[in-house]
C-alpha cells in the first residue's frame, strides 16, 4: 500500500465516521479543530485498526496525534511494523 | 401525618475479586488490596488489555448441585451466594417466615445477564454450525434470571424484578427497593445485582471503546488510564427499621434518600450537571445538609473523564463542605463490576459506616490537579461516618445515587 493510498483510506474513514465534507480535510488540519465526538472518534480508529489490521494501542505516549499528517504518519509506523513483523 | 417510613440494612453479602463473603472482602478493602490480576476467562493472545477483577478460586461444583448448575449462569450463581449470606446475616429465615416472604420484593439488577450463556450460544450456532442451541439457553441468560431464581429458592413472593441502566443499575435497584418499603409497597426487599461478563467477545468490546487501563485501576491519581472490568454480586436486605428494632437485629445503617437524573447528553462522555442534580436530590430526600455528610463512595472509574467530572459535580453540590469530605473509589480494588457496580459499593459502604473506617482510593499515584478532594490514598482511615453518598454515573447518562445514614 503507498503512503498516498494510505492517507486516502484514512481521509475516506474520518470523513465517514465523522461525517465531515471529505474535500475539507488536508494533512495540516487539526483533529481539535474537527470536533469529533468520542464515539465518532472510537469509531475512526476502529475503522483503522480494520482498513489496515493493526493494533492502535491506546495508551502509547508516541502515538500523539495534534494534525491529520500525525494519524497518517502514525499509520505508516504501524503499517510498517506489521510488515516487518511478518516479513 | 404519620412519620415517613424509615428503611435499614440489616444484612450484606457479596461475592467479588476480592472474595467469596463480605468478611473477605472487607479485609482486603481495609488493607487497600487490590483484586485485579491477569485476566484467565479470555484468550490471553486474542486480547490487548490483559487484566481484570476477577472471581478466583470459584468452583460451581463446590457450590451448586448438577441440576442447578444446568440453569444458573455464571451471574445467577454469584447473584445467589450473595442472597444466601446477606439473608442468614439478617438473621431472616424466609422458609420459616412465609408471611413475611409475601411481601418481600427481590430486585436484582444486571447490566448484561447471562452473558457468557448467550456467547456460547452464538459461539456454537454460528461458529460450531450446531444444529440446535441447548434448551435451557433462554432462561440462563435472560437478564431477569437471578431475581427469580431467588424468590424460587427462598420462596419471596412478593414484587420481583429485574433493573438494567448499565453501571447504575445496582443502585437503580436499591433505591427503588428502599421506595417500595418506603411507600408500603413491600415489607422488605432483597436488593443488589450481579454481573459476570468478563469474556473474550466482552474484553475486545470494551477494548475497542478505548475507555480500558492496561496497567490497573487508578481512580482520582494522576496517570490514571481507565478502567478495569470486574465482576461479582452484592445484596442488601432491607426492612423497615421499626421492624428491624422490634426484632432485635443487627442494624448497619439506614437508607435515607435516594437521587437519580438523566444527562440527556452522550452516550458514553459524563455530564457534571447531571451527576450533580441526583446528588442533589439524593441529599434532599434524606434531609441531609452537605456538611453532614463524610464519605462518598464515588463512581469513579479511573477514566480522565469521569474521574474530573465527578470531582467537578462533587464540587459543585459541596461547596466548601467538599474540602473536608472523604471521596474514594472501591473499584480501584474491587474494578468496575458494571451492573453489580453499586451494590458491591453499597456493600463496602454499609461495612465502612459501621466499622468506622473508610476504605482507601488504592493504586494511587500522586495528584492530579482536576481531582483535588481527599481521595484517602492507599491506605484506609479510621474516621466517623455520620453519612454517606455512593455514586453511580452510568454511560447513557443514567444516574443514581444511594445516601446512607449511621444509625
Amino acid at each position: 500500500m503507498t503512503d498516498e493510498e494510505i492517507r486516502e483510506k484514512i481521509f475516506d474513514i474520518i470523513a465517514k465516521e465523522a461525517r465531515i465534507d471529505r474535500g475539507t480535510l488536508t494533512l495540516e488540519t487539526k483533529l481539535e479543530d474537527l470536533k469529533i465526538e468520542s464515539l465518532d472518534m472510537v469509531q475512526i480508529l476502529f475503522g483503522i485498526e480494520d482498513a489496515f489490521d493493526v493494533y492502535v494501542p491506546q495508551d502509547d505516549q508516541s502515538f500523539k496525534l495534534s494534525t491529520l499528517n500525525d494519524v497518517v504518519d502514525g499509520v505508516k509506523r504501524l503499517v510498517a511494523a506489521k510488515q516487518q513483523q511478518t516479513a | 401525618m404519620a412519620e415517613p417510613v424509615r428503611v435499614a440494612v440489616t444484612g450484606i453479602g457479596s461475592i467479588s475479586s476480592l472474595g467469596h463473603n463480605v468478611a473477605e472482602i472487607w479485609a482486603a478493602l481495609e488493607a487497600g488490596k487490590s483484586g485485579i490480576g491477569q485476566l484467565t476467562q479470555a484468550p490471553l493472545d486474542q486480547v490487548n488489555i490483559k487484566i481484570a477483577a476477577e472471581v478466583k478460586n470459584y468452583d460451581e461444583t463446590k457450590r451448586f448441585d448438577e441440576r442447578e448448575l444446568l440453569v444458573y449462569d455464571r451471574y445467577t450463581q454469584f447473584a445467589l451466594l450473595a442472597a444466601k449470606e446477606a439473608m442468614a446475616d439478617a438473621g431472616i429465615d424466609f422458609k420459616k417466615d412465609a408471611a413475611l416472604g409475601l411481601e418481600t420484593a427481590v430486585i436484582v439488577a444486571s447490566g448484561v445477564g447471562g452473558w457468557s450463556t448467550i456467547d456460547q450460544a452464538f459461539y456454537s450456532l454460528h461458529k460450531l454450525n450446531k444444529p440446535r442451541a441447548h434448551p435451557l439457553t433462554i432462561p440462563r441468560m435472560m437478564i431477569s434470571a437471578a431475581a427469580s431464581q431467588i424468590s424460587m429458592k427462598y420462596g419471596l413472593k412478593g414484587p420481583a424484578f429485574c433493573i438494567s441502566s448499565a453501571c447504575s443499575s445496582s443502585n437503580h435497584a436499591i433505591g427503588e427497593a428502599y421506595w417500595m418499603i418506603r411507600t408500603g409497597r413491600a415489607k422488605a426487599a432483597l436488593a443488589g445485582g450481579s454481573e459476570a461478563e468478563i469474556s473474550l467477545t466482552s474484553q475486545r468490546s470494551w477494548e475497542s471503546l478505548r475507555v480500558m487501563a492496561s496497567d490497573t485501576c487508578r481512580p482520582f491519581s494522576k496517570d490514571r488510564k481507565g478502567m478495569v472490568i470486574g465482576e461479582g454480586a452484592g445484596i442488601l436486605v432491607l426492612e423497615r427499621l421499626e421492624d428491624a428494632k422490634r426484632r432485635g437485629a443487627k442494624i448497619y445503617c439506614e437508607i435515607a434518600g435516594y437521587g437519580l437524573s438523566a444527562d440527556a447528553g452522550d452516550i458514553v462522555m459524563p455530564d457534571a450537571d447531571g451527576a450533580a442534580r441526583a446528588m442533589r436530590q439524593a441529599l434532599q430526600s434524606a434531609s441531609l445538609a452537605p456538611d453532614g455528610v463524610d464519605y462518598i463512595n464515588a463512581h469513579g472509574t479511573g477514566t480522565q473523564l469521569n474521574d474530573a467530572t465527578e470531582v467537578k459535580a462533587i464540587k459543585t453540590v459541596f461547596g466548601d463542605a467538599a474540602k473536608r469530605l472523604m471521596v474514594t473509589s472501591t473499584k480501584s480494588m474491587h474494578g468496575h463490576a458494571l451492573g453489580a457496580a453499586s451494590a458491591l459499593e453499597a456493600v463496602a459502604t454499609a461495612k465502612a459506616i459501621v466499622e468506622g473506617v473508610v476504605p482507601p482510593t488504592a493504586n494511587y499515584l500522586g495528584p492530579d490537579p482536576d481531582c483535588d478532594l481527599d481521595h484517602v490514598p492507599n491506605t484506609a482511615r479510621q474516621a466517623k461516618i455520620r453519612a454517606a453518598l455512593s455514586n453511580s454515573l452510568a454511560f447513557g447518562g443514567l444516574n443514581a445515587v444511594v445516601a446512607f445514614k449511621a444509625v
